[in-house]
């Protein structure tokens, strides 16, 4: 069991739960600045994260055991799946054969249990986020399969730090691999973390929203659970979108540290540019949306078949 | 009575012995290591099944019912089931088939004075009986061609020509009958609901699983059986596990759901097996072990989560005296241990990690990237498009089973303000099930030594490799053991922060919410199912409130299944019109039936003559 033995491992894991945050601070702060605000600081995220954990937690007399262990369950599980990604060149302390498969049903215990503790307190407009929830997961997971999936059976791999680190530039297959990964993985990204347009994270009102509605009832520990694990879900996939640039490191830990890092934040930027230029989607078009990245993703697919034969 | 049926189970080996005392009997069973697989894995969920019969039938003894019989064809069922995965001999596997579909049908009718219980029950009858006459036909295709009953010598190749391929297609319809694949699952949806529950969990955990018993047989008859088969298999078996699913999505009749996921499952197995045909067919040792290793292992989780699931609803049923979920709701506040086993085989069911669910989707999944990788070609794309597909159930049976856990025990009751008792029995019952559940998934190597067991020894081909080769287990069970410290160190963090307070829930300034203003199960699945309703032949019937006194508005939904509609309502109405013709053969005077039995037992002899001369 050398992997365990690897301080090294632990390294992107301490990146991405310290980290995620200040990505959303990030985030903010640039939309702020796009439209014309100066905008909270990008700290805010963490003293956010301050204030709710020190709150107290209020639960509705409708609330069962599941209110309780839905924020538990959903957050251990976003945080264990965040240990099998790689950042650069450094093997994440999870990463074995299968992991691709592991990391994709984590993500859904933690879909599972989010739901149920929405659907616990039997308000209708908690279904409605949680029933919305479940409807755009079915089509958001194929998408992971089209992009990561389908390198993992190009390559012959099945660890997700194997794939990555078997793509490589000298083949200009990769470089379609590359792009056309990276824009399925951001319409991921868009669904996965309820950002726009699929969902909006900043209303506060019931009817528009997936994410936000469902943790409506949740207050305290609670709510410092659901929010620190958006916020490590979101940097986890905008992790797993940025890996696909490591090619341009050159082999190298520094450069591809720094490769990630230019990445993650034209990610952010991206993300702020697209919240601020695009409103909210119909919610009966987010399932084409969804199937049109699918689609793209399985560009991947036709043209390696094709260019092998 | 419990006594009575746990000794049925202990006193098989003692009976067996006795059978094998007799010299000629002996060859008759053959205890290898698929049967005994099988038969642990019935023996396996009959204890949890017949502790639960005891307070299931507490309430047909009230009614002064005849529990004795029906007890006394369970344990029958039992007993032929497990005879059936022993028997070595076509004609005895015939026998105890028929056996156990008949005790399965008599115990279907325990209700019999229902409506429904006589339609559900007659379409089992007619459609099992079907696949038994086909059965038949491909058990004397096998003799014919070995000579000989035993199934030890059966033994069948694409050089024999097209009879080869009859002999497949008679066995793989016959047994997928059994099992319930697409479209041969008309009958499970119609049978399931209207046996007494406890007879559904054994119908949806071991008697279907029969079928894929003697799918492995066949595949071990008729061997190797050529790659394109191995490919329709996987067709066929995805086809069935998204359509299942999504049929499952559609319902409110929770037996109704729960036999559509049982169509899921099957499809799931039948992919495990569909790649180990690929496996087979290209002599690649990983596949043959990583398909039929996934597909006896979903075997076996398939049957301890269904019949949780299914015990589950025996009790909900004896309280609520209904199956449609929509009447129910807010149940975990008075029962929340009940609810935390039963949310533990829905967890299970919809493949999440840590439950044994997960750990054979996740062989199944490894089948495909082992495909793509060691057969190259096409195959890349043709697993991924699987893949994707079973990402696709998963992500259906997850909406399936949040639904069905939120609207029956979150939440407030929506009619009545039931009791609900759950006898002790029921806990040990389904408690044996849910630890199962979290053994055979945070350590699963205990079982997947055995299965390596089974694979290596049988006639697919001598594996090699410990299925230690396959994953490292070890770090899978790492994970997900450090899943649950994780969950239970900020449970024990939560109660050491505990400040907290109860307070009315956030209506968002909306007073006075009511229990009827939940979100039912229909409302929770309409927008997955509107997107297939052409398919589903969904129908909603809308009243809508109109003018400003609205009077009465009215809203339903229901979903019929394609096949009722596309395929067996016309061919019952085809055979109904046909059967007028020769109506004249209807008599009132008994000795003309008696004449009629003449006939046919003569028509049989004269064809067992030309069998035998020709």
């Amino acid at each position: 069991m050398d992997i365990l033995l690897s301080f090294q491992g632990l390294l992107p894991f301490f990146f991405i739960i310290g980290v995620s945050p200040l990505l959303v601070g990030l985030i903010n702060k640039q939309k702020a600045l796009l439209t014309g605000r100066i905008g909270a600081p990008v700290w805010q995220p963490y003293y956010e994260l301050l204030r709710l954990s020190r709150k107290e937690t209020i639960y509705a007399t409708t609330a069962s055991f599941v209110s309780r262990l839905a924020p538990v369950v959903s957050f251990s599980a976003i945080l264990i799946s965040s240990l099998m990604l790689p950042i650069g060149y450094v093997r994440p302390l999870l990463s074995f054969n299968g992991d691709i498969i592991v990391f994709a049903y984590l993500l859904g215990l933690a879909r599972f249990f989010q739901i149920l503790g929405a659907m616990d307190i039997g308000s209708s407009f908690e279904g409605m986020g949680a029933a919305r929830e479940a409807t755009f997961a079915v089509f958001a997971e194929p998408i992971y399969f089209f992009t990561l999936g389908s390198l993992a059976f190009i390559t012959g791999y099945t660890s997700i730090y194997d794939i990555y680190h078997s793509i490589h530039l000298d083949n200009p297959t990769s470089i379609v691999f590359i792009i056309v990964s990276s824009i399925s993985a951001f319409f991921l990204m868009v669904t996965e973390c309820s950002r726009m347009p699929v969902d909006d994270p900043t209303t506060h009102l019931e009817l528009t929203m997936i994410h936000e509605v469902m943790i409506l009832d949740n207050s305290g520990i609670d709510l410092f659970l659901y929010q620190y694990s958006s916020y490590i879900k979101l940097m986890v996939y905008a992790v797993y979108e940025a890996s696909f640039f490591n090619p341009f490191s050159m082999q190298n830990h520094w450069i591809g540290f720094s490769v990630f890092l230019i990445v993650l934040v034209l990610l952010s930027s991206v993300v702020a540019w697209v919240e601020t230029m695009i409103a909210r989607f119909k919610m009966k078009v987010i399932p084409q949306y969804l199937l049109f990245a699918t689609a793209i993703g399985i560009l991947n697919l036709l043209i390696y078949t094709f260019v092998r034969h | 009575m419990l006594i009575f049926a746990v000794n049925r189970i202990l006193i098989l080996p003692k009976i067996l012995s006795v059978i094998s005392d007799i010299p000629q009997w002996e060859k008759f069973f053959r205890a290898d290591g698929l049967g005994l697989y099988f038969l642990l894995v019935i023996a396996t969920v009959s204890i949890p099944i017949v502790l639960s019969t005891r307070t299931y039938i507490q309430r047909y003894l009230q009614r002064g019912m005849p529990v004795r019989a029906y007890l006394a064809i369970f344990s029958m069922l039992l007993l032929s089931t497990q005879l059936l995965v022993l028997a070595n001999h076509a004609i005895a596997f015939l026998i105890f088939w028929e056996l156990m579909t008949l005790m399965a049908y008599l115990g279907m009718l325990l209700e019999k004075e229902k409506p429904e219980v006589q339609k559900g029950s007659f379409i089992y009858f007619c459609t099992t009986h079907a696949a038994t006459f086909v059965l038949y036909i491909f058990f004397f295709i096998l003799q014919r061609h070995s000579g000989s009953w035993y199934f030890t010598d059966f033994h069948f190749t694409t050089d024999n020509g097209w009879m080869f391929y009859i002999a497949c297609l008679f066995g793989f319809t016959a047994f997928g009958i059994k099992a319930g694949f697409m479209p041969f699952h008309f009958w499970l949806p119609w049978a399931h609901p209207i046996a007494p529950t406890v007879l559904s969990a054994f119908l949806s955990g071991i008697v279907i699983k029969t079928g894929i018993y003697g799918i492995f047989r066949l595949i071990e008859f008729c061997s190797p059986l050529p790659a394109w088969m191995g490919l329709m298999i996987l067709a066929a078996s995805l086809f069935s596990a998204i359509f299942g699913v999504w049929y499952a999505l559609a319902q409110h009749d929770i037996k109704k759901l729960l036999a559509y996921h049982s169509i899921e499952n099957i499809g799931i197995i039948g992919i495990g097996i569909g790649l180990g045909v690929i496996g087979i067919s290209y002599s690649a040792q990983s596949l043959i072990w990583l398909g039929f290793g996934g597909a006896l292992f979903h075997t076996f989780n398939h049957a301890i989560f269904k019949s949780l699931l299914f015990l589950g609803t025996g009790t909900i049923y004896q309280n609520y005296h209904t199956r449609d979920i929509e009447l129910m709701g807010g149940i975990v506040h008075r029962a929340p241990f009940f609810v935390a086993l039963f949310l533990t085989g829905s967890i299970a069911i919809s493949g999440i990690p840590p439950l044994n669910g997960f750990m054979s989707e996740f062989l199944i999944y490894k089948g495909f990237f082992e495909t793509a990788s060691l057969l190259g070609e096409y195959f890349p794309l043709f697993m991924l498009l699987m893949s994707v597909g079973l990402a696709f159930v998963g992500g259906l049976a997850l909406a399936c089973f949040t639904k069905i856990n939120s609207v029956m025990f979150l939440g407030t009751a929506r009619k009545g303000n039931h009791q609900f008792n759950v006898s002790v029995t029921d806990y040990l019952s389904l408690g044996m099930l849910a630890i199962l559940c979290i053994l055979f998934g945070v350590y699963p190597q205990s079982v997947l030594g055995v299965i390596s067991t089974v694979i290596t020894y049988n006639r697919w081909g001598i594996i090699v490799q410990p299925f230690s080769m396959f994953a490292q287990w070890d770090v899978i069970t790492l994970v997900f053991a450090s899943v649950l410290v994780t969950i239970g160190s900020i449970i024990v963090w939560k109660k050491v922060n505990a400040w907290q307070r109860v307070a009315p829930a956030w209506g968002c300034g909306y007073p006075l919410q009511t229990a009827r203003m939940q979100y039912t199960a229909s409302s929770y699945a309409d927008e997955i199912n509107n997107i297939a309703s052409a398919m589903l032949h969904r129908e909603k019937h809308v009243v809508p409130p109109r003018s400003i006194f609205p009077v009465r508005s009215h809203f339903s939904s229901h979903a019929q299944d394609f096949s009722d509609v596309k395929f067996v309502a016309p061919l019952y109405s085809y055979i109904l019109s046909k059967i007028n013709t020769v109506e004249f053969l209807s008599r009132t005077d008994i000795r003309y039936y008696i004449l009629y039995m003449l006939i046919v037992v003569l028509l049989y002899g004269g064809i067992a003559i030309v069998w035998t001369y020709f």
